[in-house]
């Protein structure tokens, strides 16, 4: 099966070099890292994990142009004027210029970006994903098992706690897709 | 859904999440910390804003990130 391009943020990175099951991610997309992230990872496990990986073509290294420089820009001054709104870095910034830029699929843990796509309207278009609904997609790949075994694993790992419901969201999705078993979306 | 229900759905979230983070905050450790550590700390457990939280407390973001881990502050997304 073909992978898609994502771009991820540097929180994404340095959260998934610590899971266990890692280079899963790499059955579903061949992951560009922009510069302005590179320049945030500076541990020497991650970077390790991040020179294997570019050096086998699942990692790719994206050089962002003046111009998605100048719409990331823009993204941090329109999340500013957004109420409420955890803060959206030039880093993350330059994710969501690219990817509505380049279709390119959005891989970040941070609330504001997650929220300002979902607010701006000119941005509807890109697709954001979250750890997980990555683990859940891999799940969904494999056979029915512990259904919340990869999301327990990936909280032990790297102390990211996904919300309580989403998290049962995704556990009903596997136990109806894989185990054949009629619950309801949203049940425990 | 309509943009103030999406604002309303955000606002909840962040709620939710911030309660998550002071629950499980190592209090004892977070206030055994150097001034600037502790601080740092508690804008984040409020806010959820990794990188300022990360600049208050002068250090890397990946630092930070292990000092979240050690202090038993969950990243909640």
């Amino acid at each position: 099966m073909s992978r898609s391009f994502a771009i991820a943020d540097t929180c994404f990175l340095i959260d998934w070099a610590r899971y266990r099951g890692r280079d899963l991610l790499f059955k579903l997309y061949v992951v560009y890292v922009p510069e302005s992230v590179l320049r945030e990872v500076k541990s020497e496990s991650t970077i390790a994990w991040i020179a294997s990986r570019l050096a086998s073509g699942d990692l790719a290294l994206f050089t962002e142009t003046e111009s998605e420089v100048e719409e990331a820009r823009s993204i941090v001054e329109r999340s500013r004027r957004m109420p409420n709104m955890p803060g959206v870095d030039l880093p993350e910034a330059v994710c969501i210029a690219v990817g509505r830029r380049r279709g390119y699929v959005v891989l970040t843990e941070n609330r504001g970006a997650l929220k300002f796509v979902e607010l701006a309207e000119d941005y509807a278009g890109v697709t954001i994903r979250r750890s997980l609904e990555i683990l859940l997609q891999l799940q969904l790949r494999g056979h029915c098992g512990d259904p919340a075994l990869r999301f327990r694993e990936y909280e032990e790992d790297t102390k990211h706690l996904f919300p309580r419901k989403d998290l049962l969201n995704a556990v009903a999705v596997i136990r109806r897709e894989l185990c054949g078993e009629a619950q309801e979306v949203g049940g425990a | 859904m309509s943009y103030a229900e999406k604002l309303r759905k955000w606002e909840e979230l962040e709620e939710e999440a911030r309660e998550v983070r002071r629950r499980s905050a190592d209090w004892a450790f977070i206030e055994s910390l150097p001034p600037r550590l502790r601080e740092a700390l508690k804008y984040y457990i409020e806010t959820g804003d990794i990188r300022r939280a990360a600049r208050l407390a002068g250090m890397e973001l990946e630092d930070f990130r292990e000092l979240l881990r050690r202090a038993n502050v969950p990243v909640v997304v």
